[in-house]
């Protein structure tokens, strides 16, 4: 496993002024580095961020997620001595455990992208609030059928990459679409993927962030309609 | 004249004013002359529509250029959606851009030795 300060967690953050800072903080304590993509936040986010050891890359307006993501991606590009890549969420339903258990995974396996699964065995299952795990398993099925991909979890913003397998995909979407868009890249590109469990906590104020089963509708609207250019 | 082809007419000339003074291209100034052009016959003549239509075998000109509507209704939808996209890539890469070009480094640089 490559030492810590080569690891970089991209964390797109917008409007999470109040929980940026311990989302941030115990990853920097490991030792990894953090680069947070204030996505035009209208508070303190960045700063926040900032305070906590992140380097803050700013929007100036809100594109979203996977734009927020894709800034990430080309600023860890340039850092001459990283070697792994991880998508981490700003509102604190992840844990740094699962970084180390993701990392882990990665250099086991020998893969190009370790993903965090909810369902896989080990995973704490009934974490997941019984609307959001059957969204999720529609949203799965979907991935299997128009990827291939024999994953357990499609809309996991727990990832990691190697920083040259993340260097091949081709991202487009701004918004929520980029989750389905990962997984068809890893299918283009026939990436090594592993997955590993990971459990996510569920507070009050990340499903107040999170998505809404509405969200859906837009995110199949994004991807149906991509290729209209 | 009836009141309502007055009210008709004067619709279309206001909007062909208020689309002459935006300033678009050529190409977009020729399509309003072109829907004025066709549009105030259309008013002061409504049996003209009619006559078209049953050369292409459709019962009513009102029929008629309700479809044509349609088709010029999504024909603009696709090309403003297309043009969207367009704007919206443009602006997501120059966003980008200007935060790559200035990132901040951690308040605290003594915990990150590389």
């Amino acid at each position: 496993m490559p030492d810590a300060t080569k690891v970089w967690i991209v964390i797109p953050a917008f409007n999470e002024a109040r929980t940026i800072g311990d989302v941030v903080a115990p990853l920097c304590a490991r030792g990894w580095r953090v680069v947070v993509v204030d996505d035009g936040s209208r508070d303190a986010t960045g700063d926040a961020a900032r305070a906590a050891g992140a380097v803050v890359l700013r929007h100036a307006i809100n594109l979203g997620q996977g734009a927020g993501l894709r800034t990430g991606f080309a600023f860890i590009q340039r850092q001459h001595n990283a070697e792994r890549v991880v998508t981490y969420d700003a509102d604190g339903q992840h844990q740094p455990e699962a970084v180390a258990a993701l990392l882990d995974v990665l250099a086991r396996s020998g893969a190009d992208v370790a993903l965090g699964s909810r369902f896989l065995d080990g995973a704490a299952r009934t974490a997941v609030p019984a609307a959001r795990r059957a969204l999720l398993r529609l949203a799965t099925v979907f991935t299997r059928l128009t990827t291939g991909l024999r994953v357990t979890d499609a809309h996991n913003g727990l990832r990691a990459f190697t920083v040259k397998a993340a260097a091949q995909l081709h991202l487009s979407h701004n918004r929520m679409a980029h989750a389905s868009e990962i997984l068809s890249e890893i299918a283009r590109l026939n990436l090594r993927y592993a997955e590993a469990p990971v459990t996510i906590r569920y507070t009050d104020y990340s499903m107040a962030k999170g998505q809404r089963p509405l969200d859906a509708i837009a995110i199949l609207w994004d991807i149906f309609t991509a290729g209209l250019r | 004249m009836l009141r309502s082809q007055i009210l008709l007419i004067a619709l279309l000339a206001a909007l062909a004013l208020y689309l002459f003074r935006l300033r678009t291209t050529p190409r977009d100034r020729l399509l309003y002359v072109v829907m004025v052009g066709v549009g105030v016959p259309l008013v002061l003549f409504p049996d003209a529509s009619n006559v078209v239509a049953h050369t292409v075998g459709i019962g009513r000109g009102a029929d008629l250029v309700f479809y044509l509507f349609i088709i010029f209704s999504l024909f603009h939808f696709a090309t403003s959606a297309s043009r969207i996209r367009q704007l919206e890539r443009q602006l997501t890469q120059l966003v980008q851009d200007r935060a790559l070009a200035a990132p901040d480094q951690p308040r605290d640089q003594g915990t990150s030795s590389a």
